[in-house]
């Protein structure tokens, strides 16, 4: 998935970082509300991460100019206030859920594919597509009931692909999954890991469109 | 213990008695003496009737006086022998004449006497002042006994008099009794009585003064625990990070960055300490007479470490060596915070000055200045203020520094002034008070 952590703790938010790029995440991080807006505005992310108080636009302020623009990326407020009004007008303002620093990294996880099932619809934390099966919990995935050997970045982009079965999703915006802004990405990888994919799921399972980018057809062939 | 309320009590009913007596006492003179005079006239009187009645002379004798009578009448002739005397046989009785009125003591009786001169002889008529005084004390009890009678309800009146005025004090009393460190409302309520109005406004100041200190420590103490939730986070973090290392590289990575999460919180645990001890609710240490530019000097070796990691200059300028009265722990804080916030907001590679010196009339100065961005005027006020924190800067500060240093400086009557430097940067000005006026 890739992650917007609006922080502007630097031990914090490098902590987090670290946590997520090891949970095959990509991160990018900003330190105010400002930046955050910014990056919001220009590029989309899977989920944000949002501290609350943040220098030169607080974080409710962030969440409520996404939400006006009817941005319905899921939002995880991570925040010191831990009182019960905050929490309501965290979750009054849009926030899909609200963790109290300081917090643990496999709850934080947790709570994010939980905040990932509801935006995508989906009640069953596991994905299921025909003889594909993942597992957002234990990136584990099996075909056939066969585990299947994937490595960190194979695993996000079969994710991004499973999660809307039918949508097509671009080169640059699977990229963006696998890194965030500051990494540097070898011009084909996108293509290395699709065709890493294929040969083990099955060649069929990853449909290319013809200049618009890959696919996973919505009704899977048995 | 001693109440106002049975103090009063007594106080009335003993003046109320008192009172009573002396209107007692008062009426039966009045009367003795209205009496007398009545009775004096009465006496002679008696005496002219009788010397109009009788005639020594004629030899007339009167008819003997009723026994019982209040009077005793003596007739002499002109030789001096008693003619006449209404009293028993008997009884002997006064033998000597003074003309006019005369006091008379005769055995245990006082006698009131009226002599008239005839002129073949004396009438003398006598009355024992037994009979006036009697009348006296009955006049004097018809004004007495009424005013005793009075004295209970009096005393009932007076009990609810008291009661009435001392009733604001138990109102008072009430309501400071239900305070405690939670409700330091001021005391509230209808006008006091003057005697009283004093000492709850002083109770009121004293209420506003604790509650205000309460405020402050219990805003200090959400303050401090949302602050330290920063660090903890950042620890707990990097523990978990740490656990979930997969190689020596992740581990090492995670170690090193637990360690600097470990010295972040331990030192804005100290600072908070600083901070606490510096509350000018503290007491006062001992002062003791410190050199300025070692404390500077302090100030800088102490930050050298990090200066010389971000590549910073520190210089120190200090001409004169003045010294301030103070406690050389504060003052040593509060120049390690003023060089270590310079080092901190500057730009790698820039330079940092302090300088000790002394104003034209005399007065220690240390100012401390940096080339970074500086505090703009409008956040000059607030960047005294607790956690308050530079935006922008990228610094994971405690915000305290200047918070520090202001406690510090009002402890020392010291002044602390924010300007720009020149070109670019800040300039911390610590005026403290010439050390003649402190000594």
């Amino acid at each position: 998935m890739r992650v917007l952590l609006v922080e502007d703790d630097p031990m914090i938010a490098e902590a987090v970082r670290t946590a997520l790029l090891q949970d095959g995440h990509a991160a990018d991080l900003v330190g105010d509300g400002m930046a955050a807006t910014t990056a919001l505005r220009t590029s989309r992310f899977d989920i944000v991460l949002l501290d609350l108080g943040l220098p030169r636009k607080d974080g409710l302020g962030v969440l409520r100019e996404m939400r006006a623009r009817h941005d319905a990326t899921p939002v995880i407020i991570l925040t010191a206030r831990d009182d019960v009004p905050s929490r309501i007008a965290g979750l009054d303002s849009g926030a899909d859920d609200y963790l109290v620093k300081p917090f643990d990294l496999d709850e934080l996880a947790a709570r994010m594919r939980s905040a990932m099932r509801r935006s995508t619809g989906r009640s069953s934390p596991v994905i299921e597509h025909g003889a594909i099966r993942l597992d957002p919990a234990t990136h584990e995935v099996s075909l056939d009931g066969q585990p299947v050997n994937l490595s960190a970045r194979e695993y996000a982009v079969l994710e991004a692909l499973l999660q809307r079965p039918g949508m097509v999703l671009s080169r640059a915006a699977l990229e963006d999954r696998l890194y965030g802004f500051g990494g540097t990405i070898e011009s084909n990888a996108v293509e290395v890991y699709i065709h890493a994919l294929r040969r083990k799921l099955g060649a069929d399972t990853i449909r290319t469109q013809r200049g618009a980018g890959y696919f996973i057809p919505r009704t899977p062939e048995s | 213990m001693r109440s106002i309320r049975s103090q009063l009590m007594l106080a009335l009913l003993v003046l109320m008695t008192a009172a009573s007596l002396l209107a007692g006492s008062i009426a039966y003179r009045r009367a003795l003496h209205e009496t007398s005079s009545l009775f004096d006239y009465q006496l002679r009187q008696m005496a002219l009737s009788l010397r109009d009645e009788a005639s020594v002379a004629a030899g007339i004798v009167l008819p003997p006086h009723p026994a019982d009578s209040d009077f005793v009448i003596q007739i002499w002739d002109i030789f001096g022998s008693r003619i006449y005397f209404s009293g028993p046989e008997d009884q002997p009785f006064i033998d000597k004449a003074v003309l006019g009125y005369s006091d008379l003591t005769l055995g245990q009786q006082r006698w009131r006497v009226y002599s008239l001169a005839l002129e073949d002889g004396v009438i003398q008529v006598a009355q024992p002042w037994s009979v006036r005084e009697r009348l006296a004390r009955t006049v004097a009890l018809r004004v007495l006994v009424p005013l005793l009678l009075l004295l209970p309800l009096l005393a009932l009146g007076a009990a609810w008099a008291v009661d009435r005025a001392i009733r604001p004090l138990n109102r008072v009393t009430a309501e400071v009794e239900q305070r405690d460190e939670h409700s330091l409302a001021p005391i509230a309520g209808p006008p006091l009585p003057v005697e009283i109005a004093p000492l709850v406004g002083e109770l009121n100041r004293l209420l506003a003064r604790l509650s205000a200190a309460f405020a402050s420590q219990r805003a200090f103490v959400a303050d401090a625990a949302h602050e330290l939730r920063s660090p903890l986070t950042a620890l707990s973090l990097q523990l978990q990070l740490l656990e979930r290392a997969r190689d020596s590289a992740e581990s090492d990575l995670a170690r090193q960055r637990l360690r600097a999460a470990i010295d972040r919180a331990t030192h804005l645990v100290g600072q908070l300490l600083a901070l606490a001890r510096n509350e000018p609710e503290q007491t006062h240490a001992v002062l003791m007479p410190v050199d300025l530019a070692t404390i500077a000097g302090e100030a800088i070796a102490e930050t050298q470490p990090l200066a010389d990691a971000r590549g910073t200059r520190l210089e120190l300028a200090a001409d004169t060596r003045p010294r301030v009265n103070g406690e050389a722990d504060s003052l040593r804080i509060l120049g390690r915070n003023l060089v270590d916030n310079a080092v901190r907001y500057s730009p790698a590679g820039s330079q940092v000055s302090v300088r000790v010196q002394r104003t034209a009339d005399g007065a220690p100065q240390l100012v401390v200045e940096d080339q970074g961005q500086g505090i703009p005027a409008s956040d000059r006020e607030r960047a005294f203020d607790r956690f308050y924190r530079r935006e922008n800067c990228g610094e994971g500060g405690t915000g305290l520094g200047l918070a520090i240093v202001s406690a510090i400086a009002r402890r020392h009557r010291a002044r602390v002034e924010l300007a720009d430097a020149s070109p670019h940067g800040l300039r911390v000005t610590v005026t403290f008070p010439r050390s003649q006026d402190l000594l």
